[in-house]
């Protein structure tokens, strides 16, 4: 079965005042994969997703999306806040929810930019504003559910649980239809069960809403049970590209992660 | 009682028109001998304070941006307002129109400017703003009237219909109830949340596809638009005003403003100018022997801020938080009794 | 070329006395993290502490002004005792705000104290001018430029060389750390608001002489002052100094030779586009934020 191809990273180099953070890196997502980027810390995954989510501008390299629309873009030429359109949203290793909203006002969030209707009709209450927000109110409803936090909806963000917290993050990457969905660190924070439980969510995820999922994590057992195929680097250069079997028999990997026998 | 809350929960906006409702009998309490007109006149510098206020609170309790410069808004929609309708004799409403699309318009300079510059810096640069526009009312005095100040009347409606004090209290009540629920619907709709959103993350604001560059301008444009309003509505109450007027000093307590009442609080605004504007005059200069100190006023402001900020960041209504518990008690209490002797 | 260097004396002068309330600024600044707002009222109102001394207590000039300086130190601390302990998990812009609560506070006390009339206080050297090169500066002049260079060399000399002055550099680096390393952080915060507030009443008292002490004297130089740090940069200690300086300098310069009216005004707008194209100032450093 031919695959499309979702997210392909073409000699990706980024350079922090004479140090190389990611050093011609090559890799390619397939449409409905769930796939990892794995490294020892300080490998350069969060620069490397930094630069696939236009955080940071790469000194080098492509980043090619098949966007929404069915084509192929680089997002190195769109702006941090032009990325989402095009059906590529992130969550954040440190948790970027609002605490004076409520579960179901962060997930609105979300869906900014579906909105059509600016100030003046909101302001207004005009029929075409109602009516929007009642659209999107549903739809964050229904992956609330999917999420099993509809109880809370409208409790505030503030004081939530941890793993709370981190569905909600993703539930809002949900609202904006996304085609690929960028996890910084899902699993950081989160002990043997719940790891196993964001395992299951995530598939659920891939399945429920067609989407394609990148981990980019240093957590070894997610990585290893739920996704398709890994990448690892290490000093920002790539060791190896591969299903986690073959990715575990790597040698260098091995290296990278164990350190050489004397 | 439940009725009546259900009423102001499913449409919230029915608070906002009792509370105009209400507000607008004060004229006539006044005819009536209740209330006596200087307490009118403070009551009128509360209503368009609250005004300024509610920009402010968009801008700084919303956003996230400070600004310094409101009273120079303020000023420039006065005197403006002053000029047209007297100097150029132009029509009551299109005068508004303009003494509050011009400033907003420098508003949306300085907006820009706030992409650049962040916290501290803008709190700076915006006070800069204050001092060149105060200069500017000072020289352009065949606009302004300089130092001896410039007068204005009451407004002049349609051309036709000449208000007087108590007619233009009621309109500045309509304003404001209108400014509220305006203001209420775009912050609890999806620009209220871009507002958030800027303010807790930026990061997750953009990620989120927000534009930091359109919702920062459009804050500082409501913000001013806002302060220019205030403005007007000032210059066709008190009818006259001078430069000094527009200080920092000015700027700082309708930054107490919001500060006091809460922040991210629609009604917080008016509660903070009630506050910083009318206890002073209506219930301190009323008691014995304090209402004589000089500069009880900023005291009492000051002190409030500061006791706020640290001990109820969300405004002096939490200092009604113990009363507040209390009822809530009472109402369990009963409620359980009320269970128990069902269940019997 | 008489002209130039007698507007450069008295750039020196108001560039001290700008340099002095700047530098009171940016230790709070570089020591409690936030910027405060209320230094000029600081100044004011132990300003007014000393002229009363003057008045009531028949003392002379100089040891009026040394009892300003100590209700200066006093005020201080008990500014910071009282209200910024309290405020250590306070957000950077709320503590700002608290400093727009102090400028209310002193604003009301002063004349609760002190009344509402204007006081005079004055100059430090009575009389006398000498000549240089053509240009006239009065003794007094020569004064207040001196004791300003003297106190910000002691002050710089004491960061750098002395104990206490590294313990001030290293609470300014990093409040937790310093702590951990046994700094006693809590008597740091406490010596830079008692000598901010110093800074800030020495200021006033050098240009009370030409404006009278009342509640608004220090207005002007607490903008300047401001404008300087954001000059200079909020990085380093002698940036704004040297910021405030040069806008001393810019500001008379404008002032002569572009417009009377508009040279203030127009500083500001020169600073403003500045910032706008160096947002961290002149010496300022950038620190990229890690997402």
């Amino acid at each position: 079965m031919k695959k499309n191809h979702c997210l392909t990273i073409n000699n990706l180099t980024m350079t922090f005042g004479g140090i190389k953070a990611v050093d011609d890196l090559s890799f390619q997502i397939y449409e409905n994969e769930i796939y990892g980027l794995i490294g020892p810390n300080g490998a350069g995954k969060t620069t490397v997703f930094n630069c696939i989510t236009q955080f940071y501008k790469p000194n080098a390299g492509q980043v090619i999306f098949n966007n929404k629309s069915d084509q192929s873009i680089d997002l190195v030429t769109y702006q941090t806040h032009e990325i989402i359109q095009e059906g590529l949203v992130r969550t954040f290793q440190n948790i970027e929810l609002i605490n004076e909203l409520s579960l179901l006002d962060n997930l609105l969030v979300g869906a900014h930019v579906h909105y059509e209707t600016g100030i003046f009709f909101q302001g207004l209450r005009l029929k075409k504003a109602r009516d929007e927000e009642i659209k999107m109110k549903k739809k964050a409803e229904k992956i609330l559910e999917f999420l099993e936090l509809f109880e809370r909806k409208d409790e505030l963000v503030a004081g939530q649980p941890y793993g709370v917290l981190k569905k909600v993050e993703l539930g809002r990457t949900l609202m904006s239809d996304p085609k690929l969905i960028i996890l910084d660190e899902p699993a950081a924070g989160l002990n043997e069960t719940e790891t196993t439980q964001l395992a299951g969510l995530l598939r659920d995820i891939r399945l429920e809403y067609d989407c394609t999922i990148l981990l980019v994590e240093h957590d070894m057992r997610l990585v290893m049970d739920v996704c398709d195929r890994i990448c690892a680097i290490s000093f920002g250069r790539k060791l190896g590209e591969g299903t986690p079997r073959a990715i575990q028999k790597n040698k260098r990997v091995q290296e990278a992660y164990l350190g050489t026998e004397v | 009682m439940e009725h009546i809350k259900k009423i102001f929960n499913t449409k919230p906006y029915n608070y906002y028109i009792f509370f105009g409702i209400l507000l607008s009998l004060a004229p006539t309490a006044q005819q009536l001998g209740l209330l006596n007109s200087s307490t009118i006149i403070v009551l009128g510098t509360v209503i368009f304070y609250s005004v300024v206020g509610v920009g402010l609170n968009v801008l700084l309790g919303y956003s996230g941006l400070i600004s310094l410069g409101t009273a120079g808004f303020m000023g420039l929609g006065s005197y403006m307002a002053a000029y047209l309708t007297v100097d150029m004799n132009l029509p009551y409403f299109l005068s508004v129109i303009i003494s509050v699309s011009i400033p907003l318009a420098v508003g949306l300079v300085i907006g820009l400017i706030s992409l650049r510059i962040q916290g501290y810096y803008l709190a700076i640069a915006t006070l800069g703003v204050s001092e060149i526009l105060k200069q500017v009312f000072i020289e352009m005095d065949t606009l302004t009237g300089g130092f001896s100040g410039k007068s204005a009347f009451y407004p002049k409606i349609f051309g036709l219909l000449e208000l007087n004090r108590q007619f233009t209290f009621i309109g500045m009540s309509i304003v404001l109830v209108l400014i509220l629920i305006f203001s209420h619907n775009f912050i609890n709709a999806r620009t209220g949340r871009a507002f958030l959103t800027m303010r807790g993350s930026e990061s997750a604001a953009k990620a989120m596809g927000i534009n930091l560059l359109k919702y920062k301008l459009t804050a500082f444009g409501i913000a001013t638009a806002y302060a220019a309003l205030g403005g007007v509505l000032y210059i066709h109450f008190i009818r006259f005003a001078y430069p000094s007027g527009w200080s920092v000093t000015l700027s700082l307590q309708i930054l107490a403003v919001i500060v006091i009442g809460g922040m991210r609080k629609m009604n917080g605004p008016v509660i903070g100018a009630f506050i910083v504007f009318g206890v002073p005059e209506l219930i301190l200069k009323q008691i014995p022997i304090i209402s004589g100190i000089d500069g009880l006023a900023y005291i009492f402001t000051g002190v409030l801020i500061i006791v706020v900020i640290l001990f109820y960041p969300d405004g002096v209504i939490d200092l009604l938080n113990p009363i507040k518990d209390y009822i809530e008690k009472y109402k369990e209490n009963k409620n359980e009794e009320k269970s128990l002797l069902d269940n019997q | 070329m008489s002209i130039f260097l007698q507007l450069l004396f008295s750039s020196l002068e108001t560039g001290s006395v700008y340099a002095l309330a700047t530098l009171g600024i940016i230790i709070i600044f570089r020591t409690s993290r936030m910027t405060n707002f209320a230094q000029g009222s600081l100044g004011m109102m132990n300003a007014f502490v000393a002229t009363f001394a003057l008045i009531n207590l028949n003392v002379n000039v100089f040891v009026a002004a040394f009892i300003g300086m100590i209700s200066a130190f006093i005020t201080g601390v008990v500014v910071d005792l009282v209200i910024m302990r309290h405020a250590k998990r306070v957000s950077p812009v709320s503590k700002q705000i608290i400093t727009f609560g102090l400028i209310m506070l002193f604003l009301g006390i002063a004349p609760m104290l002190f009344g509402t009339s204007p006081l005079s206080f004055p100059r430090f050297i009575s009389e006398g001018s000498i000549s240089i090169s053509g240009a006239s500066v009065t003794y007094n002049g020569i004064f207040n430029i001196s004791v300003g260079l003297f106190i910000m060399i002691a002050l710089f000399v004491f960061l750098k060389k002395t104990k206490w002055g590294l313990a001030v550099r290293v609470t300014a680096s990093n409040e937790e750390t310093a702590q951990l390393m046994g700094v006693p952080t809590k008597l740091v915060t406490m010596g830079a608001w008692a000598v901010a507030a110093a800074l800030g009443t020495l200021a006033a008292l050098m240009l009370a002489p030409a404006i009278t002490v009342n509640v608004s004297m220090m207005d002007n130089v607490q903008i300047n002052a401001l404008i300087a740090c954001v000059l200079g940069g909020f990085q380093t200690f002698y940036g704004p100094v040297l910021g405030a300086y040069i806008i001393g300098l810019s500001k008379n310069l404008l002032i002569y030779y572009v417009s009377s009216t508009w040279g203030n005004a127009l500083l500001y707008i020169l600073i403003l586009v500045f910032i706008v194209f160096r947002p961290n100032g002149l010496i300022g450093k950038n620190y990229i934020k890690k997402v």
